[in-house]
């Protein structure tokens, strides 16, 4: 039998690397012996082909036989109590065995395990190490390791110390922590070496490099040797029905022996060749684990074979568990001093947010805010989008793309984020814009609000080498079907990594998910003082109306009381006073009805402040006709004019409240006024105003300013500003036709509640001009 | 239809009473005015409770004008319940008020006032508004207490 070949016929041709069945190849490495045992009579039920070579017995001779055939009395006295042990063998092997060989008695580091069908598996191994009291040994080998590893502050201190001590342990040749990406492809981090041998540090693997099966068995198998790659593999032999020995993979066999557990399984010969290829001798490899997830391996490699003791092995191992166990704590401390920072800046800018009055535009308010707010998360580019409306800062996409892209994004959020460190890769739009939005963290406040936060980081080119072209070994078949051969060449071969930024770290997603829920709370605060706000305010508006009505009511019944017991006096009286007495009594009359006029008036304005405008669309030319009907019945025989220079457009408006807008403006111009023809000229000014729309009635709309214009006796410069006081007359109540001094004030008011703006300009003696805008129609 | 009827003046300000009458008197009205003050005492009068236990003391009105802020019930109140009551809905109620609130008239004309008049400034122009209140409702107008004369 061929043995190179029996072993090989399956996996040479092999379709998938990842299917290949490694834990069970039916043989070993050749330098030690392992036998399968039957319980509780401990006969040799299998054995390795490697008998004869080692202890000068066939196989033949011992399948079948009782184990003590061969061992001491103390051997079996060691190996008995340790089947009775429920599973962990850990803590008796290795077991000094001692066996009777053709010629002499032979030692052995003896490994008892138990296989995953529950087999009892007994290995031999070449003893080496001769201290016996290993515990000792043990201790000494590795407390001051452990003490060092303990002192490390960092994953890269702790990496070069282990394969310093690794190497130092083993004596090989080269040791490197290899650790794998997400994507699990590895990178050498650390490596310790001989001058002269090329270097692998910083190298990149593919993934394919090791196959997936091999990856699941490095979670629970911690170490692995070969200790010549250029080994023969040695089966393992049962009895045949004829009585000889034969492979135990040449029968068939629904439980193949699997040898997960085994030190000396024989591994993949794809493996072997891959080895080969990079021109090692000897390979040993211990895994490191995080959190249960396979994160590295201790790879070591020798130039030419190596044999490294079960002792020191277990020295290796146990380096790798405690290393395993530390990793999460010293990755931790390098990111800690970064978090840090970003905790402090976080604490400080939320602090500022919080006292804003508009928390989203508070975000970018000062050139600092906005230099926070991209160091929260280490970006180069950040949008702020409230309502809609844009922000950018720093080195961002154009308005119109993150439009797009906000679109795009609509349905991605998990939690409110949406990460990627290779936008182009997901949103293909994104390629135009890759040098400033290769990586996004969009954070998204309020949907319905349309608030949402992007960053952005650039596109790295960034260049791996790997050890090797990775895609080579990938070889198409006529049939379609992928085939992976082991590498040939290992020398660099760089990559250049496209359409991707630097990864986001998780204390940085992390920093931009509590600013959300800062923001939030805040927000939510906001919302609630501004709901009691609204509640007072809609119980002062309660009062005021309570306080019109007192006015209305309880004032006026006294005041016409007043007015009424005047007029009856002077009625029954007037003929027993004289004209003194009369006219005082017609004053009293009339000044009881100029407070009602001013009740009446503030009654009228505090109601204008209040109600609900009644928007229309109005026809401003027919609108200022009417109005000079009005006016003009009041006026008998004087010449009035009103000047109309061209149409006035249409306005949105309440049309009772601009109706009193145009008949105050028009009859102050007529009354305040003292020429023999008077006149009053009504335009308006061509550019239109584009302003924010201050209720839904008025959007879409634009601001007009109109004019009235008249030549009336004109207002002193020192009156302008007060004009527009309630109350405020300019002139002696007798003079041009009294009045309570409100018209103005309610035209103010008029003007204010439909969003708009007056003023005026004036030339004492020669007239004034009042400016108002109203919102038109486009 | 000139016959003497009643009017149930509902009024809690003396000098607007006196101010009343002193102007139906000039206008030389055949009709008895009776004054309660309040609301509550409106519904003594209406139901016969209280001081107005006896018919003959509180005989049905065939007009009730009513001042809307009053002590005790509120004549807002007060519409809304005679105009519920099957016995009472048909007597004319004329609000007469000071109040020249927009929602005071509406609430008085949903709760079924037959006519509402703000009190006017100025003695000439109460003369004048009572003038044509008793000509319309008292000279003119066809009521349901007349029927019971016929």
């Amino acid at each position: 039998m061929k043995l190179l070949e029996w072993n090989q016929e399956e996996t040479v041709n092999l379709t998938n690397c990842d299917r290949e069945p490694i834990h069970i190849p039916g043989s070993i490495q050749p330098h030690g012996i392992l036998f399968v045992l039957s319980e509780p009579d401990l006969r040799i039920e299998q054995v390795s082909d490697t008998t004869t070579a080692i202890l000068g017995i066939t196989p033949q001779e011992m399948l079948g036989q009782p184990l003590e055939t061969w061992m001491s009395p103390a051997t079996m006295a060691k190996i008995k109590p340790a089947l009775a042990m429920t599973g962990d063998f850990e803590q008796l092997n290795p077991l000094k065995v001692e066996l009777q060989a053709s010629e002499n008695v032979l030692t052995f580091n003896g490994i008892v395990h138990r296989s995953p069908q529950d087999k009892i598996i007994l290995e031999l191994e070449p003893r080496t190490f001769s201290n016996e009291n290993h515990f000792f040994q043990f201790y000494q080998l590795t407390k001051g390791i452990l003490w060092q590893m303990q002192r490390a502050t960092n994953l890269s201190e702790l990496c070069s110390l282990i394969v310093k001590e690794v190497r130092k342990l083993t004596g090989f040749d080269r040791v490197m922590i290899y650790k794998f990406a997400p994507d699990g492809s590895g990178e050498v981090i650390a490596e310790e070496k001989p001058a002269e041998i090329e270097s692998y540090l910083g190298l990149h693997y593919p993934d394919t490099d090791i196959p997936k099966q091999a990856k699941h068995l490095y979670c629970f198998n911690w170490l692995r040797l070969i200790p010549d790659v250029d080994y023969q593999p040695a089966p393992i032999l049962i009895p045949s029905p004829e009585g000889t020995a034969v492979a135990e993979t040449a029968v068939f066999s629904p439980s193949s022996l699997d040898l997960s557990y085994s030190v000396l399984r024989s591994v993949s010969s794809i493996h072997i060749q891959y080895l080969k290829n990079m021109g090692v001798g000897a390979s040993m490899s211990i895994s490191l684990q995080k959190e249960g997830k396979l994160w590295g391996l201790i790879a070591c490699h020798h130039l030419t074979p190596r044999f490294v003791s079960y002792e020191i092995r277990t020295v290796c191992e146990f380096l790798g568990q405690v290393m395993s166990l530390d990793l999460t704590c010293k990755e931790e401390r390098g990111n800690q001093e970064d978090k840090m920072r970003l905790k402090t800046l976080q604490t400080k800018f939320v602090d500022r947010l919080s006292g804003a009055e508009n928390l989203l535009d508070a975000l970018v308010a000062t050139e600092a805010d906005r230099v926070t707010l991209l160091e929260l998360v280490n970006a180069e580019g950040a949008v702020v989008c409230v309502e809609g409306n844009l922000t950018s800062i720093g080195k961002t996409p154009k308005s119109a793309d993150i439009r797009d892209l906000l679109v795009w994004l609509e349905d991605k959020f998990e939690q409110h984020l949406f990460v990627t460190d290779r936008l182009p890769h997901l949103y293909h739009q994104a390629a135009e814009f890759k040098e400033v939005a290769s990586g996004l963290l969009a954070l998204s406040i309020a949907r319905v609000q349309q608030n949402y936060i992007l960053w952005f980081r650039p596109e790295i080119l960034q260049q791996v080498t790997w050890a090797g072209n990775p895609n080579k070994p990938k070889l198409l078949e006529e049939d379609g079907t992928v085939t992976l051969l082991p590498r040939q060449s290992f020398a660099q071969w760089q990559e250049t990594v496209y359409q991707t930024s630097q990864t986001w770290q998780p204390w940085e997603i992390e920093g931009a998910v509590e600013l959300r829920s800062a923001i939030v709370s805040i927000l939510l605060r906001k919302a609630e003082e501004l709901a009691a706000i609204n509640q007072e305010l809609e119980r002062s508006n309660i009062e005021l109306d309570a306080f019109a009505y007192i006015a209305s009511h309880d004032l006026k019944e006294p005041l016409r009381g007043i007015h009424n017991y005047s007029t009856f006096l002077l009625e029954d009286y007037g003929n027993v006073l004289d004209a003194e007495g009369v006219d005082k009594l017609e004053t009293l009359v009339r000044l009881t009805k100029r407070m009602e006029d001013l009740i009446e008036s503030l009654l009228h304005f505090s109601r204008l402040g209040r109600q609900d405008l009644n928007w229309a669309t109005i026809n401003l030319n027919a609108l200022v006709k009417n109005v000079m009907e009005v006016i003009s019945m009041s006026k008998g025989k004087e010449v009035v004019e009103v000047r109309m220079p061209r149409p006035l457009p249409q306005v949105r408006g309440d049309l009772v409240m601009i109706e009193e807008l145009l008949t105050n403006l028009i009859g102050n111009g007529l009354k305040y006024n003292n020429r023999a023809e008077k006149w009053v000229e009504i335009g308006y000014q061509d550019e239109i105003e584009s302003l924010p729309p201050v209720n839904s009635n008025s959007e879409g709309h634009y601001w007009q300013t109109f004019y009235i214009r008249d030549n009336g006796i004109g207002i002193r410069e020192k009156h302008l500003d007060s004009i527009f006081r309630i109350f405020k007359r300019l002139h002696g109540q007798n003079k041009y036709g009294g009045g309570t001094g409100a018209g103005l004030t309610i035209v103010k008011k008029i003007v204010e509640r439909h969003g708009g703006k007056i003023r005026v300009e004036s030339v004492y003696g020669e007239g004034s001009t009042f400016y108002f805008t109203l919102p038109v129609e486009k | 239809m000139n016959q003497k009827k009643i009017i149930l003046v509902v009024e809690d300000s003396d000098e607007d009473f006196t101010a009343f009458t002193r102007i139906m008197q000039e206008l030389e009205s055949p009709h008895q005015i009776t004054r309660v003050c309040d609301g509550d005492e409106v519904l003594d009068y209406l139901y016969n409770e209280g001081a107005y236990a006896d018919l003959k003391t509180a005989p049905r009105p065939a007009i009730i004008l009513m001042d809307l802020n009053l002590p005790g019930t509120d004549g807002r109140e007060l519409i809304q319940q005679v105009k519920q009551d099957d016995n009472l809905k048909d007597i004319p109620i004329v609000a007469f008020t000071t109040s020249s609130n927009a929602k005071d008239i509406k609430a008085c004309y949903s709760y079924g006032v037959n006519s509402y008049i703000v009190k006017p400034m100025g003695v000439a122009l109460l003369r004048k508004t009572l003038r044509e209140l008793l000509n319309y409702w008292l000279k003119y107008a066809i009521l349901p207490s007349d029927m019971d004369l016929i």
